[in-house]
């Protein structure tokens, strides 16, 4: 399924529930969960708690993320917020602040 | 039509969705809805707010006002419960609408509720009349007030005869003006 993708311009605010993959490249606040992947693009921002199967992050991520699968943070990517998953990886160049909790 | 943004199927919305950008809604939405882009609402798609874009298509559920600033289409499949206001506004057949409709271009919130009104008022049309009738009786309080002075016993007099003409030609027009005003 193509799943959900907030382009760039559009701003949501509120509670995003999906069980479907969302693709933000625009403006994301409130809450975010799906039980599919949510991958936050270059331009992408997101202001809000996450929930996900997976989180890809390169564009900016402010807020807790708790993924039951993995979280990744994408060279360029920028996240502030405690991350609860078993797999996270920070690639070089992106930034990170906040508590990490793999022993889910 | 390629839309740059898509809320899934499953997707459920609570809140405002906002943006210069198109937008496919095809699952639900809680919230107003404004884009400056063409905004698509899918056949199952559920919108509870009010809605707003460039070309509208609602093929699916809206309880809210619709307004396009350049069209507003609602499908055969489409179902709006409030108003639609755009410079073009189709409507196919099996569409479903309940609502004022308006062919205009820049959507002006006072006259939605005009146009609601007319028919109501149309009977109470008579009411502003009283209204007008309403001065004469402060005239003729009035002019007791000043012959209160006592100078002269005929001035009253002079004055309660005063009143009744005022009376008089404003009854024909105004007779169930008089009414009302004793009611009031």
């Amino acid at each position: 399924m193509a799943g959900s993708v907030v382009g760039a311009g559009l701003i949501i605010e509120g509670e995003f529930t999906s069980d479907e993959p969302v693709v933000v490249e625009g403006t994301v606040r409130g809450t975010l969960s799906t039980s599919e992947s949510v991958s936050i693009g270059g331009d992408g921002v997101v202001e809000a708690d996450l929930q996900a199967l997976s989180v890809s992050v390169a564009g900016q991520l402010t807020g807790n993320v708790s993924a039951s699968s993995r979280v990744d943070i994408q060279a360029g990517g920028r996240l502030i917020g405690d991350v609860k998953s078993s797999r996270f990886t920070i690639a070089d160049g992106a930034s990170f602040r906040g508590n990490v909790d793999m022993d889910v | 039509m390629a839309y740059a943004s898509v809320i899934a199927g499953s997707a459920v919305i609570r809140g405002n969705v906002r943006g210069d950008t198109s937008l496919e809604i095809l699952g639900r939405v809680e919230g107003d809805v404004g884009v400056t882009g063409d905004l698509s609402i899918g056949p199952d798609a559920v919108v509870v707010g009010t809605v707003s874009g460039a070309r509208v298509l609602v093929g699916g559920s809206v309880e809210g006002d619709v307004t396009g600033t350049e069209a507003v289409i609602v499908a055969d499949t489409g179902r709006v419960i409030g108003d639609l206001v755009a410079p073009r506004i189709g409507m196919s057949e099996g569409a479903h609408v309940r609502g004022a409709v308006r062919t205009e271009g820049a959507p002006s919130v006072r006259s939605v509720p005009r146009a609601i009104s007319e028919p109501r008022s149309a009977a109470p049309v008579e009411r502003p009349r009283p209204v007008v009738a309403a001065p004469p009786p402060p005239l003729a309080v009035a002019v007791p007030a000043g012959t209160v002075s006592k100078p002269a016993a005929a001035a009253p007099a002079g004055a309660k005869k005063a009143p009744p003409p005022p009376v008089i030609p404003a009854p024909r027009p105004g007779v169930r003006a008089r009414k009302k005003l004793a009611r009031r």
